[in-house]
């Protein structure tokens, strides 16, 4: 069977929808800058695992999700206990995240190039199973891993400004980082996962077929060829943000 | 982006739906249910998604219930990209949106402590913006007609 067929769907699903859900599953089951692609499909597999985690239901009516301690329910073996407790967290209690959560997190052996890729898997695998949920389709199974090794590239202008993590300046996407954003300038949300661009041009791709193509984001006069006007896309937008509590 | 979004089109939109949700008529139209339908899949069971997408179905067809979706499980990815990394928002925004921020509640978010505080000079800067942003909207939209 043909991954995202959307033979179940009774609403017909855009053309460009899927080839990209398709795209992003060939990305997960490839080997990233640092992680192996079987641990890239474990942490997808941890995505889905999250929201029934009895340690995450019980950090998330907790006042302060450090008061509770313990282990998380996983499903594989290949990922460091730190990096399911990322994707854990990431999934079930993204607004309660803090730069010392990360700190700890680096001490304990998750690098911040390790964590960024993790995010970029973790996100787009979410993300792609909500629009599931959201049509009342079942998740699509999860890809196979291919060989191979990490990369271990790392571009070579990122550094700490005013994230918790190194980022790639706005004005220094140049050289193998050209094709990351256009023009001298981008928004912190697309510079946040540069320490790892392939997550950028994923989130690039994902986000062109699921709400607007980067360049147009910013621009509320440019055309949109969706089927809502651009105030019901916004109105969609900010409640999804307002409810996830999230001041971006 | 919802405020400039109609602000070009002249539109008046209660920008407090984005925090109260259902309680508020957003005056976009077909608000009330594309709200409805994002609180579902937030937070209803399968059957309450299922009875908000075909509200929403009837009432704006297929087309738009597949790009709501999406939009909806879009920006699911991009808050966990902005919470994960600790990103603050970008100054001009920041100095635009101060004012409107503190209006519906957004500032209250946890997230919020990630973008520094706006010094006076900054603040009159954005309410400055903030109010001739719509013209210059308008003026682009008219250019490229």
């Amino acid at each position: 069977m043909t991954a995202f067929s959307f033979e179940a769907s009774p609403v017909e699903v855009r053309a460009n929808l899927q080839a990209s859900f398709r795209d992003t599953w060939a990305w997960v089951a490839q080997p990233g800058n640092w992680w192996r692609a079987d641990q890239r499909v474990e942490i997808a597999a941890e995505v889905r695992n999250a929201t029934s985690c009895s340690l995450c239901k019980e950090r998330k009516e907790a006042l302060s999700p450090s008061m509770v301690q313990g282990e998380h329910d996983r499903v594989g073996s290949e990922l460091p206990a730190v990096a399911v407790d990322a994707v854990h967290r990431l999934v079930t209690d993204a607004t309660r995240l803090s730069k010392g959560w990360l700190e700890k997190s680096n001490a304990d052996g998750l690098s911040n190039e390790l964590y960024i890729e993790l995010l970029g898997v973790t996100v787009c695998v979410y993300s792609i199973d909500r629009f599931h949920w959201a049509m009342g389709l079942p998740v699509e199974p999860l890809p196979s891993p291919t060989a191979g090794e990490p990369s271990g590239y790392r571009p070579a202008s990122a550094k700490c400004d005013v994230a918790w993590v190194p980022m790639i300046p706005a004005d220094k996407a140049t050289g193998e980082e050209a094709d990351l954003w256009d023009g001298a300038k981008s928004a912190n949300v697309i510079r946040a996962m540069s320490l790892v661009p392939d997550c950028v041009r994923q989130l690039k791709k994902l986000s062109t077929t699921m709400y607007l193509p980067m360049h147009q984001v910013p621009d509320v006069t440019a055309p949109i060829d969706k089927a809502m006007s651009r105030a019901q896309m916004e109105l969609v937008a900010g409640r999804v943000s307002a409810m996830n509590e999230c001041f971006y | 982006m919802l405020r400039a979004s109609t602000q070009i089109n002249g539109e008046d939109v209660d920008l407090t739906a984005v925090t109260k949700g259902g309680q508020v008529d957003s005056g976009v139209e077909a608000g009330g249910v594309l709200v409805g339908f994002a609180e579902a899949v937030m937070t209803g069971s399968e059957s309450d998604v299922a009875a908000a997408r075909e509200t929403l179905r009837s009432r704006l067809g297929d087309a738009a219930t597949v790009d709501a979706a999406s939009v909806i499980a879009n920006f699911e990815r991009m808050v966990r990209i902005a919470d994960g990394t600790g990103i603050p928002l970008d100054a001009p925004l920041a100095m635009i949106t101060a004012d409107m921020q503190k209006e519906i509640g957004t500032d209250q978010f946890p997230s919020a402590v990630n973008t520094p505080k706006l010094n006076g000079v900054h603040a009159i800067i954005g309410r400055v913006m903030a109010r001739t942003l719509p013209l210059a909207f308008k003026f682009f939209r008219a250019v490229r007609r």
